[in-house]
């Protein structure tokens, strides 16, 4: 990796760290959201430092742009009950939370010290090919070893998600039909919101 | 190319579109008030001006949008006393980041070759020396990458919202992120079907077939009405403004907003007029591409006439931008023309009439690019 690369590693790197602290020990919901947020954006920017381009984008588009969105939805919708301050922890619980996170790091570590992982080299285009190669982590050469290299698991991923959603659909649709038998469509501007 | 020039290249880049973005904002606050004023028989904004001399100099009421630059620097930034500071402040920002960012991948001319500036461009084997791509940054993911930042932007309105402690704006916040989170989707999909045609991702290679081929409002039509119907929904201006509705909810989730930072929000949509008027430039009307005009000058039916490679990059700059004008004026007429949708309308809209139109669109283009091959 050149000096670029690392210096984005590291920045990338120590604002995941901090941003991922941030959410897990923010109050305010909100807030944390924001935090997750940044914590995605600098995700992305390690994902670049591995030369996945494509990914790195996929994951500003589907976690930033939608689900971070979607989550801030949420807690908007709830309003300001999201706020309320949580009941204090018993002794025992803080003990165990203590405890697993320490066993659960020490796994890590012991993990990273005893292993190194495997350098391997970026595959090349080599020169003078056309755009049918398809640079390393690029739309195109991802899209080759996705439908050309895995098209099976690929459409059982994508039966698996429609199922998921017939089934959300199933799922809320019977309790909005238990509760209140007449609420058909939006009738006000706000019903819809 | 040594990192020298390409650090100075890139900045005169940036520098190059930020100039664009700047003065077209307040040009454009300027339209819209002039343009409203004409739609509907009113004379506009034409008092401000400069007394020099006893002569009272209002440059048609272009001096307007400097008036209204004044008043939002020295206004007091009125914070709700309960509003979540830190929040309410990184709103504002967020938006005006993400619309500016997404001028990074869109290219306003051809290649640039320094060695042959002043001459008519070789053959491409015969090309020498430093080429400066024009356009700030070429991503491998094009324009998925304005997809990506224009769906964070999302976020800053939401917020916006939230943060401000105020009903209306809560209200407002919530509408604008169930509507451009919606539209977000069908936006992605309704040019699905360039793609497919262009056979590519780049911006600046969707802009070379377009050159050799035909403009993508002929290859793709549908998708121009469907792409430009999600776009003017992105942006939240009316007929598609419920977030912000003032008969309703007095100002959305800008209620509590004022000073520089409402100036933010103001000058956030105005660029992303010009965004999405580019946007739409490059994808469905040739991008820099002149009628006729190929890399070594005009070629009207085996009539050619040279041109120098500088005069051919300036032309194809010149013509990008009167067409981003062009587009923006279209956006404009919309946004005086048609009155304020219903918000389950809006929804309607969106869900049950451009999701499965620009879905037939994908198949439709599908079968006949399976078709002719």
């Amino acid at each position: 990796m050149n000096t670029s690369g690392l210096m984005l590693f590291w920045v990338s790197a120590a604002v995941a760290l901090g941003s991922a602290v941030g959410t897990i020990s923010m109050r305010n919901p909100l807030r944390a959201a924001v935090s997750l947020l940044i914590h995605i954006l600098s995700l992305c920017g390690i994902y670049l430092s591995l030369k996945a381009h494509l990914l790195a984008t996929i994951q500003v588009l589907v976690y930033a742009g939608a689900v971070v969105v979607l989550f801030i939805f949420v807690i908007m919708l709830i309003g300001p009950t999201a706020n309320e301050q949580r009941a204090p922890r018993a002794v025992g619980t803080r003990i165990l939370g203590a405890v697993g996170a320490l066993l659960s790091t020490s796994v890590l570590a012991f993990t990273l010290v005893r292993h190194d992982a495997q350098l391997l080299p970026i595959p090349q285009c080599p020169p003078g090919a056309g755009a049918e190669c398809g640079q390393f982590g690029g739309v195109t050469a991802v899209g080759a070893e996705l439908y050309l290299g895995s098209m099976v698991p690929f459409e059982l991923v994508s039966i698996l998600l429609t199922v998921a959603i017939v089934g959300a659909i199933a799922v809320a649709k019977g309790k909005t039909t238990a509760t209140s038998p007449k609420n058909e469509g939006p009738t006000t501007p706000e019903g819809a919101a | 190319m040594d990192a020298l020039t390409l650090t100075l290249s890139t900045l005169a880049k940036i520098v190059f579109i930020m100039v664009i973005i700047l003065t077209f904002a307040p040009i454009l606050v300027w339209a819209e008030r002039r343009q409203s004023a004409m739609i509907q028989d009113r004379i506009g904004p034409v008092r401000a001006g400069v007394k020099i001399f006893g002569y009272n100099i209002t440059l048609l009421g272009l001096l307007h949008p400097l008036a209204d630059a004044l008043k939002f620097i020295f206004k007091e930034d009125f914070v709700p006393p309960k509003a979540d500071k830190f929040l309410h402040a990184i709103a504002p920002i967020l938006v005006v980041a993400t619309a500016i960012l997404a001028f990074a991948v869109i290219p306003f001319a051809e290649p640039m070759y320094l060695e042959h500036l002043g001459q008519v461009l070789p053959e491409a084997a015969a090309r020498a020396g430093v080429v400066i791509p024009m356009q700030v940054a070429s991503i491998n993911s094009g324009i998925l990458f304005i997809f990506a930042v224009a769906g964070t932007g999302v976020a800053g309105a939401a917020l916006a919202g939230y943060a401000s402690d105020n009903k209306y704006s809560l209200i407002g916040g919530i509408r604008a992120a169930g509507q451009m989170v919606s539209y977000e989707v069908t936006l992605g999909l309704t040019i699905v079907g360039c793609f497919m045609v262009y056979n590519t991702l780049l911006l600046e290679d969707m802009v070379t077939w377009q050159r050799e081929h035909v403009w993508g409002i002929v290859a793709q039509p549908v998708a121009f009405i469907l792409f430009m119907t999600c776009s003017i929904a992105e942006t939240k201006r009316i007929p598609f403004d419920i977030p912000e509705g003032e008969s309703e909810i007095v100002g959305g989730y800008l209620t509590e907003y004022s000073g520089m930072k409402f100036g933010m929000f103001f000058m956030g949509e105005f660029i992303e007029v010009v965004a999405l008027a580019a946007l739409a430039t490059t994808l469905f009307f040739g991008g820099y591409d002149v009628p006729f005009l190929t890399s070594n000058g005009f070629n009207v039916f085996g009539m050619t006439a040279n041109l120098p490679h500088v005069a051919v990059v300036g032309l194809q700059i010149l013509t990008f931008v009167v067409k981003l004008a062009v587009m923006i004026w279209f956006q404009l007429m919309v946004r005086w023309t048609l009155p304020r949708f219903r918000y389950d309308q809006i929804m309607a809209l969106c869900w049950k009439y451009i999701l499965p139109l620009s879905l037939l669109n994908i198949l439709v283009t599908g079968a006949i690019i399976l078709l002719l091959s």
